[in-house]
Parts: structure tokens; sequence; C-alpha cells
């Protein structure tokens, strides 16, 4: 249980060596670099923002090439790739990259324009066959569509509204213009919506009768071909046929370049790095032929780093304890039991100032109540088996996701302990199984302790007791706090007034009928007992009243907020109260399994009853895990957020971030150093 | 008039499920409309809006639970259904608050739900909170269940 502790580390070193120094300072990983100096006459913050920008575009490229990759050659991946973590790479590989990633950027960029040519081509295709379809209606007519008649006729090839056959033309033309010229008029097509048509007449009438077949709505193609349309539609279907046949190329070299993911993958995580680097170098006060890193460090790494430094480098380590006025970055480190719950606690927030780190207290709860609220002996030992493989077989697991898959395993076997306590496996299998199929209604899993079914005032007494004693834990954490800041009167002011309320309370409590009753306990505390009780709880209550307003220095409003802050007791009642649902949750599993099992066997026995019930038993217990599971994690994380938590704990803290290399597919590790 | 004790019961075992079920299929469906916005941009953020989305589902699970055992109680899963109408009543209105604090808590719950999937969507890092402002509402879900558990648990001994 600790917060690491922090030391500020200065380097002072030569500027040939930057490249080497920031290397082996960006492999180990330990030092978080800020900008500490101030630029004067000597030294100066170099702007690397113009290479850090190059890098991203290349990011960027990469990444979009792989996603492109992705598209046409999806790279197999195991249904267990996120357990994997990242491929080893070593740092050879690495110092050999910055000759090779011109060519995969070329790689990159070649794929990107083949996707680019698919994608036009695609379009160009969309744009051909609308033509096509346009088209479609004029295949019957023999000539050009721009043919405008011979040296004695005038033609008109055009479109009228609606659809119409050749007597309603003819009769309409001539309801128009009842001395019209003669005009033959040929039906190309018709449809609903336009009738396609060809026109002949003499030269000489030819203005009557186009104002005629004006009138009457005619229109000239928008789009008329050169040839025949029956010419263009060869043409056009050789350019679509072109086009798919570009569009396979392209997508077969796309293909065939599959072979580099390998190469852009690691190109992506060459420039990360890079531009980690540079953001770095940005940050570092130059001058001329030297340069000064400011940084913070965990104590504990800072003597093996600063020895690795100079034995290598020609330079200088200056370690200095942190600034008590600043914030140092916060860096957890808990043993093998504790640390998987860290992540829990990041997500609520790190310590801040003054606060320790929870964690070790805190995993023991986590696991305990976690284990209250699924409570299935059977569930338990598949989250055990399940994290358990999965934590032997990929050894290379990215560790948060280590610490996850731990946190789970802990808590199946805190589920396990509380299954078998209660008599709970998969519900209450082993009874219908041996009634349904072996008819031996006598045999069933008894639970080590108690049925919480059977007895729920029971369990809710012991969810309740267990409510009090996290939350007296709570208070005691508090108490540890202020102990560390060695503020002696605090602990009596903000934890022992408040011990002596609350315990009093309890103790007078139980010395009446009432509670006892309510709880269905077994005793009933002495008068005299409830006697100290009380009056314990009234000292407690004048001390809360007198000091929880202490910051302020006018006695009203003192007392006042004195006051208020005894009113705060109601909060501890419902705080307790919230501990029920350990019972909730608890029976919620139970009683699930149970319907599922009973829908199971309502078949019978039999081969048919068998079939029918273990299909109902694997739909239904995963879902009843599933959603279980669920409900433990969110209630196990309120409990500590709200109950425990709002005891002593705000957060706050800020995450120690070393300049490292955040790199996502591959993990550089070193070999051997070399230069 | 004696028989209608069964009927009484079984009114309560169903509204219970009846309305946290409908509350719960309300809530998970605002949910699911709010994650699927959220993965049109980023799919990656699956995991994390799903915690959410099935968040206001918890109350249906309850009511599922309080018919069930009403159910067994009352002797409709085999046993005889023999209960007076003092006793029905009882048991309807032992059922009454997971129905009620069901349905509203879950609808509720959802929408806190919603709000707390716009923030995964901005801040990936602080789905822990957004989870603990959705479960909030919960407790009362949670204490209605014990109410109800506890009342119906509690009926069958009392000699009227």
């Amino acid at each position: 249980m600790a917060v690491l502790q922090m030391k500020r580390i200065r380097i002072c070193a030569l500027k040939k060596d930057r490249k080497p120094v920031l290397e082996l300072l960006q492999r180990r990983g330990a030092v978080e670099v800020d900008a500490a100096i101030p630029e004067d006459s000597v030294f100066s913050h170099a702007d690397t923002s113009a290479n850090r920008s190059v890098f991203h575009k290349n990011i960027a490229a990469a990444a979009a090439a792989l996603e492109i990759l992705d598209q046409y050659a999806p790279e197999q991946k195991s249904l267990f790739a996120s357990l994997e973590g990242r491929k080893l790479k070593s740092d050879k590989d690495y110092a050999a990259f910055a000759q090779k990633y011109d060519g995969v950027m070329e790689s990159v960029y070649r794929i990107t324009a083949l996707d680019r040519s698919v994608a036009e081509n695609k379009a160009e295709i969309i744009k051909l066959e609308s033509q096509l379809e346009s088209l479609q209606p004029w295949l019957g007519l023999d000539l050009s569509m721009r043919f405008q008649g011979t040296g004695q006729t005038r033609a008109f090839i055009g479109t009228l509204p609606g659809g119409m056959d050749l007597e309603s033309i003819l009769a309409q033309l001539a309801g128009q213009n009842p001395s019209l010229p003669p005009v033959q008029v040929e039906l190309i097509s018709s449809s609903q919506n336009q009738t396609c048509i060809f026109a002949v007449c003499h030269k000489d009438g030819a203005a009557q009768v186009e104002e005629a077949l004006r009138s009457i709505g005619f229109a000239q193609p928008s789009n008329p071909t050169k040839g025949t349309p029956a010419q263009r539609k060869q043409e056009l279907e050789t350019l679509i046929a072109q086009a798919k046949e570009e569009i396979d190329t392209a997508q077969q070299q796309i293909v065939s370049l599959a072979g580099q993911r390998e190469q852009i993958e690691f190109t992506i995580d060459y420039f990360t790095m890079r531009s980690e680097k540079y953001e770095v170098i940005g940050e570092l006060a130059q001058s001329k032929r030297a340069f000064v890193l400011t940084g913070y460090i965990p104590a504990k790494r800072a003597d093996a780093l600063q020895a690795e430094l100079e034995s290598r480098f020609d330079l200088a380590v200056e370690l200095n304890d942190c600034d008590p006025s600043v914030d140092p970055p916060v860096m957890l480190q808990n043993n093998q039991f504790s640390a998987p719950v860290e992540g829990v606690l990041e997500s609520f927030g790190l310590p801040g100032r003054g606060e320790v780190d929870p964690c070790s207290v805190m995993s023991f709860f986590y696991y305990f109540l976690f284990g209250l609220m699924l409570s299935d002996a059977a569930y338990g030992l598949l989250m055990v088996i399940g994290c358990g493989f999965a934590l032997l077989k990929f050894k290379n697991m990215e560790s948060g996701m280590r610490k996850t898959l731990q946190m789970f395993l802990y808590c199946g076997i805190s589920t396990t302990f509380w299954g078998f306590m209660f008599g709970s496996f998969f519900g209450d299998l082993v009874g219908v199984v041996a009634t349904t199929f072996f008819g031996r209604p006598d045999i069933a899993l008894g639970p080590l302790w108690f049925e919480p079914v059977k007895e729920p005032m029971r369990m809710l007494v012991f969810s309740m007791l267990l409510g009090i004693i996290h939350l007296f834990t709570g208070l005691a954490m508090k108490a540890y706090q202020y102990a560390k800041q060695k503020a002696w009167l605090d602990i009596l002011y903000d934890v022992g007034f408040w011990y002596m309320l609350l315990v009093g309370l309890i103790v007078y409590g139980l010395s009446t009928e009432m509670l006892p009753s309510i709880l269905q306990l077994s005793f009933i505390l002495p008068a005299s007992a409830g006697t100290v009780g009380i009056a314990a709880a009234a000292i407690g209550a004048v001390g809360i009243i007198l000091t929880a307003g202490r910051e302020s220095r006018n006695p009203v409003k003192r007392l006042l907020k004195g006051a208020y802050g005894l009113y705060g007791v109601t909060s501890y009642l419902s705080d307790v109260l919230s501990y029920s649902r350990l019972l909730a949750l608890g029976l919620a599993t139970g009683v699930i399994a149970t319907v599922i099992n009973s829908m199971g066997s309502m078949m019978g026995g039999g081969i048919v009853g068998a079939i029918v019930f273990i299909l109902i038993f694997l739909v239904g217990h995963t879902m009843n895990l599933a959603i279980n599971l669920l409900g433990a994690y969110v209630h196990t994380n309120r409990l500590q957020f709200v109950e425990f938590f709002g005891k002593f704990y705000e957060g706050g803290g800020r995450a120690f971030q070393p300049f490292a290399a955040h790199t996502k597919y591959y993990n550089i590790k070193e070999e051997t150093y070399h230069g | 008039m004696d028989n209608l004790g069964i009927v009484f019961a079984l009114l309560g075992a169903v509204l219970a499920a009846l309305m946290s079920g409908i509350g719960s299929a309300i809530g998970v469906g605002m949910g699911g409309e709010a994650a699927a916005g959220v993965c049109t941009d980023d799919p990656s953020k699956f995991g994390k809006v799903l915690i959410l989305q099935l968040l206001p589902g918890t109350q249906g699970i309850y009511g599922l639970l309080i018919a069930f055992i009403t159910l067994s109680q009352i002797g409709i899963l085999g046993g005889s259904g023999d209960i007076s109408l003092a006793k029905g009543l009882l048991y309807l209105a032992g059922c009454l608050p997971m129905a009620f604090v069901g349905y509203w808590s879950a609808l509720k719950q959802a929408k806190s739900a919603v709000s707390g999937i716009s923030l995964v969507a901005k801040r990936p890092d602080q789905s822990g909170k957004a989870i603990i402002f959705a479960a909030m509402v919960e407790t009362y879900a949670i204490l209605a269940l014990l109410v109800s558990i506890l009342a119906i648990t509690g009926i069958g001994g009392l000699n009227i």
C-alpha cells in the first residue's frame, strides 16, 4: 500500500549525446519530463511542433493504409487477440528501421492511392450506369440521336410527357393545329412517365410542326448520343468493364501489399516513439553545446538510472526531494493481492495530496463484497478457471488487462467461497438434477452456513453488519491519514467523536427491546450497557457540534456548522442501509438460477427432458452469469466509491506519465546495448 | 368471494414483472440508441457503453425475482392455491414497491445512463464515474426489491 515517493531529477548532458541519452530514457520509461527551466540568454527551448506534425501525418497515413488493408485482406485474428499483448521487437530492429521507413511509407501512399482509384472508379461506374439507364428507352432508334433530317426533311427526336400511343399523339397534334403539314411520327418507346418519339416532316412545314410538338410538351433529350443509342450502349458497357477491371487490379495490388502490414504497424510505432521523443526535446533547456532535462522519477528507480546514465555518458545527474508546495505525479505500488484493484481506484481518481493509497484495504473488501453479491460456487469456479487459464496461457498480456483478470480471479475465489457457504451451485442445480433425473429428492447441496432465500432477515443483518465494519474501516483510514500528517487533534474531532457517537448509538439500540426484535436477534444488551452507550453518544454528539465547524472563527456560525455536521449522522443510516444490496443481489443470482433450473426440469426426466434441460441450462445460466457479473461489479464499485471512499478519500491526484514508448503494436525490448 | 385471494396475489406478481419489465425495456432501449450513436464514431468504446446500456436492465430482473418468489409462495408453481382474500391483498401490496419503483427508477436510470454514455463518448477514461451516476438511481430499486422480498416472504407465516 503505497504511493511511490517521487524525486526531482535534473540531467545535464552534452548535446552530442542527446539522441542516445533520450533513447535510453525512453526505453527505461522512468522519468516524467517537464519544462521547468525558463528560457534565458543561454538556454532556450526548441520548437519541435513542425517535426511532430510530420510524424503525426505519417502516423495518420499509415493508420489509414492499415484500415484499407483490413478491408481487402483482413488479418486472421484469434478470438483472444486482445489478451495476447504486443509482439516483441528488438531495439536493433528499431535502430535499423530509420533506413527502412521511406520504403514503407511508399507502400503506405501506394495503398492509399490504389484505394482512391478504387473509389473513383466505383463512382465512375455509377455515373456510367445511370447514363446506360437513361439510354434504355432510346434503344429502338437506329439513328443518331442528333439526327436533324435529310436535305428535304426535318427530323424531331425527343420525348413527350406521360405514356401515349401513336393515335393520341396524332390526335393531339391535330388538335393544336388543324392545318398541320403532313408529319410522320414513330413511337420508339412508351412508359408511364415519358414517350420517346421520332417525327419527320417536310422542311417547309418544320416550323409549324415544331410549334405544335412543343405545345403538347415535346422536349429534346438532355444528353443525345453521337452514334446510334445501341452503339453508345456498347461504348458505355466497355467503359464499365474497363472500370471494373481497374478496380480488380487495384484491389489485387492492395492485397499483394498485405505482406507489408507488419512493417506498416511498426511504422506507426516508430513515428509514435519519435513523436514522443521530439515532444521531450521541446521541453529541454538547450544551450549551444549542452542540454538540461528536468522531471520526476520514482525514488526507488533514481539511483539505478543515475548510475547507468553516468557510466555511459559524460553527464551530471542531480536528484532532489520534491518541492512540498507542488503535488508530484502519483504512481501506485501494491503487492500481488492488492495491485489488481488499482484499475478500479484509477477510474475513481488517484490519491490526492495527503491521501494514502487505499488499495490494500480496499482490495480485501472488494473481493469479499463481490463474492457476496454473486455468491454462486459454480459461477465463481467458472470465473477462476476462465481468468486463470487466460493468465497462464497469455504471458505477454498488457498489464492493465492482466490486472483486470487477476481481479476477477480473486473475486471468483471469493464468489466460490460464498457460494458454498450459502449452498448455491448453479442455484439449486444439484437438488434439481438429483430429483428430476435420478429420482433422489433426498440429495441436495446444503449450505455450509445458511440459505439467504430461506432466512432473508439473517442475511440482511449480516449485510448491515458488514456495512458497519466497512464504514468504520473507512473512518479508521481517515484517522490513519491524519496520523500521517501528524494532525492528532483532527483524529479526535473527525474520527474519535464519530466512533463514540455511532458505537454509542448502536450499543444503546441493542439494549432496547425494539431493535433486536426488528433484527430478530437472540440477545439484548443489559440496560447498564445502554446507559454507557447513550452517554458516549452524547459526548460524541457534543464534541461534533463543537468541532465540526472549527475552521469558522465566528462562534455562532461555528455552532451552526457543528450542528450541520451532526446532521451527517443520517448519512450513516442511509450508508448502512445501502449495504442491503448485498442481500438483494445475492438473492437475485440464486433465485434466477433456481428459476432457470425449474424451467429446465419442466419436461421431466428421460432423454428429451435431459436435452431440453441442457439447452435451457446453457442459455439461462450464461445470461444469468453475465447480468449478475455486471451487477456485482457495478455495485461493488459503488459501495467502494460512495460509501467507503465517502468517509476519507477524494482522489484528484495526477497519474505519473513517464517518457516512454507508448506503442500500439510492438513492444520494443532491448537486446544488448550497442553504441 | 374467498377464491379471490389467489387472483389478487397473482395480480401482484404479474404487476411486479410487468411494470419493472416495461421500465427496463424502455430504459435499455434508450441506452441502446445512445450507445449505437457512440459506436458509429468509435466502435472501440463498445464495451464501455454496453455496460451503461445494461444498467437500467436490472429492474426487469428484480421484477422477475419478485414475481417468481410470489408465484412459488402462493402455490401457483405447484402446491395448493388456497389463499385467503386478506393474504391475497397482502401479496398484492407487497409486490407494489417493486412494480412502481422498478418502473420509474428504470426510466430515470436510463436517462442518467444516456448522459453517461455521452460522457464516455467525450472522455472514455471517466467511464467509472458515469457508471456510478447511473448506479445511484438503482439504489432505490434495490430498496424496493428488499421491501418486496421481506414482505412477501413474511406474509406466508401470518395467520389470517
